[in-house]
């Protein structure tokens, strides 16, 4: 038996260890570069340009001028980690999860947490009264019933930090000069150390000096300028130790060993974040699903996963990865397989970098021991919008889309390419672009309109595997059965419950668990789109719809057309999916809609509530209980 | 004449997946696959017991079609120089029967399983049945072999495409234990819109830029035509045939103690049969071909696996038309997750699914694009896969515009675009299909080794990820470009890599499995069970399917 003495001196120990690998050894880091290559104008990259035309036309691609810039960027930061999750019965149970690190706010109103530069890239506002606390924003807004009270929804509103948790300046970087030397207006300046490994053309370095008499660097010299060039061979140093400037004034004299004249690039947020605030907000703040993400065509889309362990866990020393399910002409290193590519360790950050695929609904999940970590809850949603979305305000949809087709990147030629899905249409419809308007796929005759969409993840949870997840212990992947059965993370009656759902962890504070309802309210005669996939991990589900009947309009993510531009669009009751596929439904409100071009609803639906539930009764329970399981409620108004 | 337990596992191995998976993965690094099988028309099969091999260590009693007669060489297909076929009298799933459209085949069945397990057949799902049958041997679905007796099938293969044939004689057991496979008719004719281009059969291509393997790589499809189907749009360069299936060893373990118990027992006589529960149903090796990950990555007609002659390991060239051949032989349905791109359906059970296009009669594909193809007991589906890399918005191949001319590297051309953007003039290039529009466009922000930096993305140091065994070296396609990115600034090549060496193939790998996640085991071990990785390989690396 252990003296209190010795204890003591094992926890501090354990303490230090602690502490010094946090200190020492920590690598976050997040990514959402203002401006590309791809979107150069770091001014244009801040909301979604209407697309105006093909980005280019002809054969010729990068090194020519685009014609249009279309899309933006988009940056989003997640923890891989654990956390905890409330089922129907109030059973609260241990997830392997991810959680928000970016859009908090926005995630815990049930929105995607993907963000513009302009949101991404702010720090959160730190004073000594103001500061990011475990388990925020439900900390903060005080979240301890649900649904939460008005009040609670009008802070968690006004609480609006969407930024990238930890963001925070980086140290200003100074280093002392060795030679400094003027030929015409261009000044060579050969530090004694690299200034920025990094350093590159267009970044602004402070020059600073003490001038003569008391000094010898003449103000000329001095000043904050524009690097226009780096990697300058040079007399005295390798060429990353030199860059180049250009100063107004000439014939400065070359100062040589100068004791005071320093070379600066001022604080800056450029990714560096604060760790305290990763692990105060990431620590214990699994979500199920993971967070929502939502890109549009032709955006740039970082998104940084922070490894921030899992608590409960220590035992494992695992990675995560992000593995972006369904997406067309994957890159294997960013295909979050660990097994083909890399992945990322504790206590580090890896960005994954795509430009948004073709439109359609997807998901995402950790790819590491996947029937372990897809089972423990490490699945998310997400989804690309359609350039048709962005063409110009009564635009002839059938025009826009074969538009798409002169960009070769953007074309979907039947003739040239198989794996094409959204051919044209075989007729015009003559349907024109309304302002606002939403559609699933660039279907060029608004057959795939939508009012209101919703993501619908299926899901299933064996409460015996997760608690064996919790400890120690082997666990058994044959006898894998699900008792708990998911829309969104949530089993009835929970689905339609309004708001985020919070559980306490064991870190004892309350955190947003599961963000995202899954009641569906579709306006009168109006249209909703369901993007549903399915990660259940050991069985098919089923999902029906009790009165208004539900019409297939895609299936893994691509448009049901034939190659000869027909739509293959069916209506049905039920659809059946299982792990690792994904389908789109509209849900119409609408009992007798007419023709093209307008497709105006004649009779809309009586209001009332419908209801979305699975013919696979036995998975109309939660656990034990009887009642509940994959179902819930559609109002319409 | 039969064992009387199963063979048990050492159980360290079982403490021991992540070693295992590795020891065998080494021995597989450069396997690879196509759809092999038995070309004629004529063909005499017997159903015959054997034991067949898990990863875990287990040896598994089960029945299994096989060849009463080794066939000649030359009826193997596609030919296969580095390896040794065979077809013993027992394999797991059966001989793959190659036919041609239009021929009549005959199948001659020996009824060679324990005199227990009383009668057995083949059923032909999909073609009409020629033959006629003794009024002793007729089945309740089919005609059957009694024990040690023998019936004919004869049909007309009459349309073509990828079918599967199993046991119509209590299936619920017999195809369980086995006793499935599957038929490949081939079309008789070209396409009756055009012609499929030749193979294109430059790879591994030198310094000096030819092809390091005399007369080029070989082709490895079964189709003479180059088509699946009477389409131009079912050509393909490439193909590959998976049968999935599960293993309840219960059943196993039943069928063989019954069969043992009963020996020597006169077939028809009161009490010699066999009464094995097939219910409750509770698999727990889940199998791609008869072999479970990393099985199923060894060669085709690898030795060690005497009666799973079938690989799952599916290789190809950026560009290239992949022919999957998909089959659910088992009981339960698996969504089958290609990951990389979409699949694109041609046809169910041989039939084309096609619309026909107003105006000129021509048919048009109208199957759905599937990232997870779901398989269904019974059902075979031919799809279409392809890999480009178009639309990464970075150049996969790192080419730097600033040193590619001068350093001694193998034939990079500019990519000078098709009518469809990729680079298809030089058969002989590395970035033959290259997608032009990122052509020399930068990934990493800093320069990496020889790949220039501009780009848009930092990657974290090394230190901070764990390397993958099928990790490439680099986010770059091939040995040429993983070694430029990675040295001589960069960092050198990783280590660990051992399935996909950076300075060998160096390709892109990606993971093909069933989505029910569970079933990516081998009776509880991950990784295992229906799981393979596919890579997409430069054309430095020659791709045989024969190794």
């Amino acid at each position: 038996m252990l003296s209190s003495f010795q204890f003591n001196r094992l926890l501090v120990g354990s303490v230090l260890c602690l502490s010094a690998s946090l200190a020492g050894a920590q690598s976050f880091r997040v990514q959402c570069p203002t401006s590309t290559v791809t979107h150069p104008v770091a001014a244009n990259n801040n909301s979604e340009p209407v697309y105006a035309g093909p980005t280019y036309t002809g054969t010729n691609g990068y090194g020519t001028t685009p014609a249009n810039v279309n899309g933006a960027i988009k940056c989003q930061q997640i923890s891989g980690g654990d956390g905890y999750a409330a089922m129907g019965d109030g059973t609260q149970t241990y997830l392997f999860s991810f959680g928000p690190l970016s859009g908090i706010t926005d995630i815990a109103l049930g929105k995607p947490g993907t963000q513009f530069p302009s949101v991404f890239n702010v720090r959160f506002p730190v004073t000594t009264s103001n500061f990011l606390s475990p388990g925020d924003p439900a900390t903060t807004i005080g979240a301890a019933t649900t649904p939460l009270t008005p009040t609670q929804l009008g802070t968690l509103a006004s609480y609006n930090y969407n930024g990238a948790v930890g963001l925070d300046y980086n140290i200003a970087n100074i280093v002392s000069i060795y030679d400094i030397s003027e030929s015409g207006s261009t000044v060579t300046v050969v530090t004694n150390v690299p200034l920025d490994l990094n350093l590159k053309v267009g970044d602004k370095v402070t020059i600073s000096g003490v001038a003569p008499p008391a000094g010898d660097v003449p103000l000329g010299y001095q000043g904050t300028f524009t690097v226009t060039a780096v990697n300058v061979p040079n007399a005295f140093f390798p060429a990353n130790f030199a860059f180049r400037y250009t100063a107004a004034a000439t014939g400065l004299a070359t100062v040589n060993m100068s004791s005071t004249a320093a070379a600066a690039i001022p604080k800056l947020l450029d990714g560096h974040v604060d760790p305290r605030q990763i692990m105060d907000v990431g620590v214990m703040n699994g979500n199920i699903p993971a967070p929502l993400m939502a890109i549009d065509e032709d955006d740039e889309f970082f998104l940084t996963l922070t490894n921030v362990g899992m608590i409960m866990r220590p035992d494992l020393f695992e990675q995560h990865t992000v593995h972006f399910h369904g997406y067309p002409n994957a890159s294997a290193f960013y295909d979050g397989v660990p097994d083909a590519s890399v992945a990322i360790n504790i206590a580090a950050s890896f960005t994954y970098y795509y430009l948004a695929p073709d439109a359609g609904t997807y998901f995402w999940h950790c790819h590491i021991t996947p029937p372990e970590h897809l089972q423990m809850g490490m699945v998310g949603q997400l989804f690309v919008r359609p350039r048709q979305n962005r063409v110009t305000a009564g635009a002839n949809l059938y025009t826009a889309r074969a538009t798409q087709d002169t960009d070769l990147r953007t074309a979907c030629v039947s003739a040239h390419d198989i794996l094409c899905s959204n051919p044209l249409p075989a007729v015009n419809s003559g349907a024109t672009h309304t302002a606002g308007a939403t559609y699933a796929y660039n279907d060029g005759d608004g057959t795939t309109r939508y009012d209101v969409e919703y993501p619908m993840q299926i899901h299933g949870f064996d409460p015996n595997f997760h608690f064996v997840g919790m400890t120690f212990n082997p666990e058994g992947f044959a006898d894998m059965k699900d008792k708990y059965f998911l829309l969104n993370g949530r089993s009835y009656p929970d689905t339609v419950s309004a708001g985020p759902l919070q559980t306490q962890s064991a870190d004892g504070v309350n955190h947003f668990s599961q963000p995202l309802p899954a009641i569906v309210t579709i306006p009168h005669g109006g249209r909703a789109l369901l993007r549903i996939s399915d990660l259940d991990v050991s069985e098919y589900q089923t999902l029906a719809s009790l009165g208004i009947p539900m019409q297939v309009i895609g299936y893994n993510a691509k448009l049901l057309r034939d190659e000869a531009g027909n739509n293959m669009y069916y209506t049905t009751n039920s659809i059946t999916l299982g792990g690792g596929e994904s389908l789109d439904v509209i849900l119409d409100a609408c009992a007798v809609r007419g023709p093209a071009p307008t497709y105006s609803c004649t009779t809309p639906m009586a209001a009332g509530t419908y209801y979305l539930y699975t013919p696979n009764l036995d998975h109309l329970s939660n656990d034990a209980e009887n009642f509940g399981g994959l179902m819930t409620e559609v109002h319409v108004n | 004449m039969f064992a009387t337990t199963i063979k048990k596992a050492p159980s360290m191995k079982r403490l021991l997946p992540v070693s295992l998976a590795a020891l065998a993965v080494l021995a597989s690094a450069t396997a690879q696959a196509a759809a092999p099988g038995i070309a004629g028309n004529t063909i005499n099969l017997t159903a015959q017991p054997a034991y067949i091999s898990q990863p875990d260590g287990n040896s598994v009693y089960s029945w299994g079609y096989g060849c009463t007669t080794p066939p000649a060489t030359t009826a193997f297909v596609p030919t296969m120089a580095n390896v040794t076929p065979f077809c013993n009298t027992m394999q797991v799933p059966g001989p793959t029967l190659v036919v041609t459209e239009g021929q009549t085949v005959t199948v001659t069945l020996t009824n060679a399983l324990p005199t227990a397990a009383g009668n057995t057949s083949i059923l032909f799902p999909g073609f009409t049945l020629t033959s006629t049958c003794a009024a002793a041997n007729q089945g309740l679905l089919t005609c059957e072999a009694a024990p040690g007796g023998t019936v004919t099938y004869t049909f007309v293969a009459s349309t073509p495409g990828t079918r599967a044939y199993y046991s119509g004689t209590q299936g619920d057991l017999q195809v369980e234990m086995g006793l499935y496979g599957a038929i490949i008719v081939l079309p008789n004719a070209a396409p009756t819109n055009g012609s499929c281009p030749a193979h294109n059969t430059a790879a591994g291509v030198n310094t000096a830029g030819t092809a390091l393997v005399a007369g080029g790589e070989d082709d490895f499809r079964l189709s003479a035509t180059g088509a699946a189907y009477h389409l131009t749009q079912s050509c393909y360069d490439r193909e590959y045939l998976f049968q999935f299936s599960e293993i309840d060893p219960n059943i196993h373990i039943q069928a063989l103690a019954q069969v043992s118990a009963k020996a020597g027992c006169t077939a028809g006589a009161a009490g010699c049969s066999l009464n094995v529960p097939t219910e409750p149903y509770h698999p727990v090796y889940f199998m791609i071909n008869g072999r479970s990950m990393p099985d199923d990555m060894d060669t085709n007609y690898a030795a060690q696996y005497q009666h799973q002659p079938y690989n799952g390991n599916p290789h190809m060239h950026p560009g290239e038309l992949t022919l999957l051949r998909i089959i659910g032989q088992g009981r339960w349905q698996h969504p089958f997750h290609e990951h990389g791109n979409h699949v694109r359906i041609l046809a169910r059970d041989g039939n084309l699914i096609a619309s026909a296009l107003t105006g000129t009669g021509a048919s048009q594909l109208a199957g759905p694009l599937l990232f997870t193809t779901t398989t269904t007991p019974g059902q075979a589906m031919d799809g279409i896969f392809y890999w480009t890399g178009k639309g990464l918005n970075w150049d996969a191949y790192g080419h730097n515009p600033a040193s590619s001319a001068a350093s001694n590297m193998p034939v990079h051309d500019a990519c000078v675009p098709d009518a469809n953007g990729y680079y298809t003039s030089n058969p002989l290039a590395i970035n033959y299909f290259e997608w032009c529009q990122d052509h020399n466009k930068p990934m990493q922000a800093a320069p990496f080794g020889d790949v220039a930096g501009g780009g848009p993305t930092t990657l974290p140091e090394a230190t901070l990820f764990t390397n993958g065994a099928w990790f490439g070296g680099s986010p770059y396609l091939g040995p040429d470009a993983t070694v430029r990115a990675t040295g001589p600034t960069g960092t050198t090549p990783p280590s660990g890599t051992i399935a996909n060496s950076p300075t060998g193939e160096a390709g892109f790998a990606f993971m093909w499995h069933s989505h029910n996640e569970r079933e990516i085991t081998t009776n509880n071990i991950f990784p295992g069970g229906m799981l393979m990785m596919m890579l997409v390989d430069s054309r430095e690396f020659v791709i045989d399917e024969s190794q």
